[in-house]
């Protein structure tokens, strides 16, 4: 199974970095959304509640915008059966969802940066605000792992993602900005439980979609 | 299924009950009788929930195709389930109009209720956009399932962690019920109606699905 996750999962990056369309796009409706905001506002900084809710609504709608597209594309290029031919569910899933995993978190790594830098953040406690950013970007991005194969499989609609993700991602959205808050308010702060919590709720989305992905994807 | 119109009998005694037996309360007055409609609806539309979660693991696991059109059931629980939690927020935020001040302040328990009404949302949503899909049934069954995950957090953990402005659970941590005993049995009445209403209901709903089912058969071989 290894062998055939690495090679979809090369074969993905390679498509991927041949027709870099979801990519750019993604990159462009993060840099575009951080300019908005900071053009709106003038530069006068938020408080720091209002700077970590824009965060996670920028993120959470460049998820949107992006992840679902690894199953779509399979769709639209009509590979799908192709692909179900040579590989296992087991190993399309957990090949899309590595995918999907180091797709948002390069995303992340994007906003994060212009983000900090056009709205002028001060982050207190930069070890909570990163792993805050990096575990909450593995739960939205192994969330909508399956829910990206519902959509592809419902012809693909951009604003069923949109509307199917969000009260499943909710309980991450709100714990990421309850944390990011305190880790842009509270010098020292180490109250690594919500971490924790982000890994628990991974776990258990990864276990069960791992565990559904067959009825979604496979043809009976 | 005859136990079921015992609705017919159930409902007006819990309606009678709620207006003219029961006493109010002490500091909330009249309005208080919302308890009797809106406690029952919310776990109604809980109950729905639960009632098409275990219809689509059924649908799902099912492999001998022992039972018929689960997913179809399931989509009629979670209608009726739909209905309710809307009346639940509708009663729920006049009351809460009525004794805090406001209609919506985003209480963890008016949350969790919101959170619901959005997953219902996102199921309806999936369902038509499958349209006539050979893969629909097993794919919305998977997508409640999946979304079933996030709703204890909601229900359980969310309303323990913040503070709300709903009192303690009914039935509370101290397994004590806080009522007087003609509210008790009020309430308790209530539920049970209501709980008896979403059985009769999805019966009903249920028996309309088989109809249509064998009525578009028929027009299919003519």
């Amino acid at each position: 199974m290894v062998e055939e996750i690495v090679r979809n999962l090369k074969k993905d990056f390679r498509v991927e970095f041949r027709n870099r369309s979801a990519l750019n796009l993604a990159v462009a409706f993060a840099g575009i959304t951080t300019l908005a905001i900071s053009l709106a506002t003038g530069g006068v900084p938020f408080p720091a509640n209002i700077q970590s809710v824009v965060l996670w609504i920028i993120m959470f709608f460049c998820a949107m915008n992006g992840l679902a597209h690894i199953f779509v594309r399979e769709e639209e290029e009509r590979t799908s059966l192709f692909l179900s031919l040579n590989s296992s569910h087991e190993s399309i899933f957990l090949s899309k969802l590595i995918f999907n995993v180091i797709f948002f978190l390069v995303l992340q790594m994007i906003v994060c940066p212009l983000y900090i830098f056009f709205l002028q953040l001060q982050i207190k406690s930069p070890a909570v605000f990163i792993l805050t950013i990096l575990s909450g970007g593995i739960c939205i991005s192994a969330g909508t792992t399956i829910l990206g194969a519902m959509v592809s499989k419902a012809g693909g609609r951009g604003s069923l993602f949109t509307i199917i993700s969000f009260p499943v991602l909710l309980p991450v959205l709100w714990v990421a900005i309850a944390t990011t808050t305190r880790s842009l308010e509270d010098e020292g702060y180490s109250n690594y439980g919500n971490i924790i919590f982000f890994l628990a709720f991974s776990g258990v989305i990864i276990a069960i979609s791992f565990l559904l992905f067959r009825y979604v994807w496979v043809e009976e | 299924m005859k136990i079921l119109k015992f609705v017919y009998v159930l409902m007006p005694i819990s309606i009678i009950l709620s207006f003219m037996w029961a006493p109010s309360a002490e500091i909330l007055g009249n309005t208080s009788r919302i308890i009797y409609f809106h406690v029952p609806l919310a776990w109604g539309g809980v109950l729905a929930f639960i009632v098409s979660g275990i219809f689509s693991i059924l649908y799902l696991s099912d492999k001998d195709k022992k039972y018929s059109m689960l997913h179809e059931k399931s989509y009629n629980s979670a209608q009726i389930g739909m209905v309710f939690t809307i009346l639940a927020t509708i009663s729920g935020s006049l009351w809460s109009k009525l004794s805090w001040g406001s209609y919506w302040n985003w209480d963890p328990r008016q949350t969790s209720i919101s959170v619901l009404l959005l997953i219902y949302v996102a199921y309806f949503s999936l369902w038509s956009a499958l349209g006539d899909n050979s893969r629909k049934g097993r794919i919305a069954s998977a997508y409640l399932i999946f979304a079933m995950i996030t709703v204890p957090f909601f229900v359980f953990i969310i309303p323990r962690m913040y503070p709300s402005l709903h009192p303690d659970p009914i039935i509370n941590t101290e397994q004590k019920l806080r009522l007087d005993f003609e509210m008790r049995i009020t309430l308790m009445v209530a539920i049970a109606s209501f709980t008896l209403l979403y059985f009769y209901l999805l019966n009903l709903l249920n028996r309309i699905t088989v109809i249509d089912y064998y009525a578009r058969d028929k027009q299919d071989e003519k």
